[in-house]
């Protein structure tokens, strides 16, 4: 490969970690979730709390976003919203992933 | 509960901010659905185009102001909580466009303010720093989520004061950036009333288009920019134009 090649590529691999970051933020932007009127993200580390809490079907205490104290009193519900929103936000990223790796946009 | 969306929007000699309200106001009411408010003089009154069912507010705003050697007006937003007619107000900069419904969700919380602390630059994909000079953590005044409680009324009146006297909390703060920016005022307010402690953020980032990217192109789901001879396509986030040729595309 010649210089304006190697350039090239550099170039492209730059706008695709560009993107890819961007698409990132998005996603964890979408995996932002208000349930009793507060905020969570939906994202593994509060999956994982909830799928463990969650265990013995009783209600159990978590922290929004900003560090408030919320009981959760249907663990069940709240562990489908959390996995349906880390899951739609993932498949929009994988898809805007893809597009970018095939460089559609 | 009453729930809207206020806007401030003045024209400058420089930037049709009335065009960049009309797209605003658009997605709005696309992505949002919520009741509009929108703050205004004459002069930009006059040159809206039609926008359907809003509520307007005019008013004789303050014209002393500049952002990067350029006349900025935005001096008025201390007096949102008066201003808004609503019991829920989201207050957005009018070149902050909403391609998704993300702030109707965070409309339904027990949090009295919300705001963001972190934005970054789709182009560079970095964060967005302030001079880090600063004392205290800065904030985003692009978009406030407000309840009117007493302690929102205080918020508001501690912006107030801050603006009355920006060169001292200015000092008190370290910030070193000269003119008055609703930013920083609205941290101090922020700090202050909750007693130098932490309140309540919004958790994520603002997708921000930097001052010096090009718009190629706006869609009905995002935007496409350039910035040097890098593209970016974006689509289904909320995005902060910074660039105030958003006003021409």
């Amino acid at each position: 490969m010649n210089i304006d090649q190697l350039k090239e590529l550099s170039r492209q691999s730059f706008d695709f970690n560009t993107q890819k970051a961007n698409a990132l933020r998005k996603a964890q932007s979408d995996q932002v979730l208000v349930y009793q009127n507060h905020i969570f993200r939906a994202d593994p580390e509060t999956i994982c709390l909830v799928k463990t809490a969650s265990e013995g079907g009783k209600s159990f205490f978590i922290l929004d976003s900003n560090s408030n104290p919320v009981e959760i009193k249907e663990p069940t519900e709240f562990l489908d919203l959390l996995l349906k929103k880390n899951q739609s936000a993932l498949n929009a990223y994988h898809q805007l992933y893809q597009d970018i790796r095939n460089r559609k946009v | 509960m009453t729930t809207g969306v206020l806007l401030y929007c003045f024209d400058t000699s420089q930037v049709a901010y009335s065009k960049i309200t009309e797209r605003c106001v658009a997605l709005i009411k696309k992505h949002l659905k919520l009741p509009i408010t929108v703050v205004t003089n004459w002069d930009t009154y006059k040159n809206f185009g039609p926008m359907g069912m809003i509520n307007y507010k005019i008013m004789d705003n303050e014209t002393n102001n500049t952002k990067l050697g350029k006349p900025w007006y935005n001096l008025e937003r201390h007096m949102a909580y008066d201003h808004s007619p609503y019991d829920l107000t989201v207050v957005m900069d009018v070149d902050y466009f909403c391609y998704s419904d993300k702030l109707l969700r965070l409309a339904n919380t027990e949090s009295d303010f919300l705001v963001h602390k972190d934005a970054h630059d789709v182009i560079k994909s970095e964060k967005m720093e302030y001079h880090r000079d600063a004392m205290l953590d800065l904030v985003w005044a692009t978009v406030l989520i407000f309840r009117k409680t007493p302690r929102t009324k205080a918020i508001f009146d501690t912006v107030r004061l801050v603006k009355q006297n920006y060169v001292h909390y200015c000092n008190l703060y370290r910030i070193t950036y000269p003119n008055f920016r609703n930013d920083y005022a609205f941290a101090i307010a922020l700090n202050q009333i909750s007693g130098h402690g932490d309140y309540d953020i919004i958790p994520d980032s603002i997708a921000t288009v930097p001052a010096d990217a090009e718009i190629l192109n706006l869609e009905e789901n995002g935007a496409v920019v350039r910035w040097k001879d890098i593209t970016v396509k974006l689509c289904d986030q909320d995005l902060h134009f910074l660039t105030k040729e958003v006003a021409n595309v």
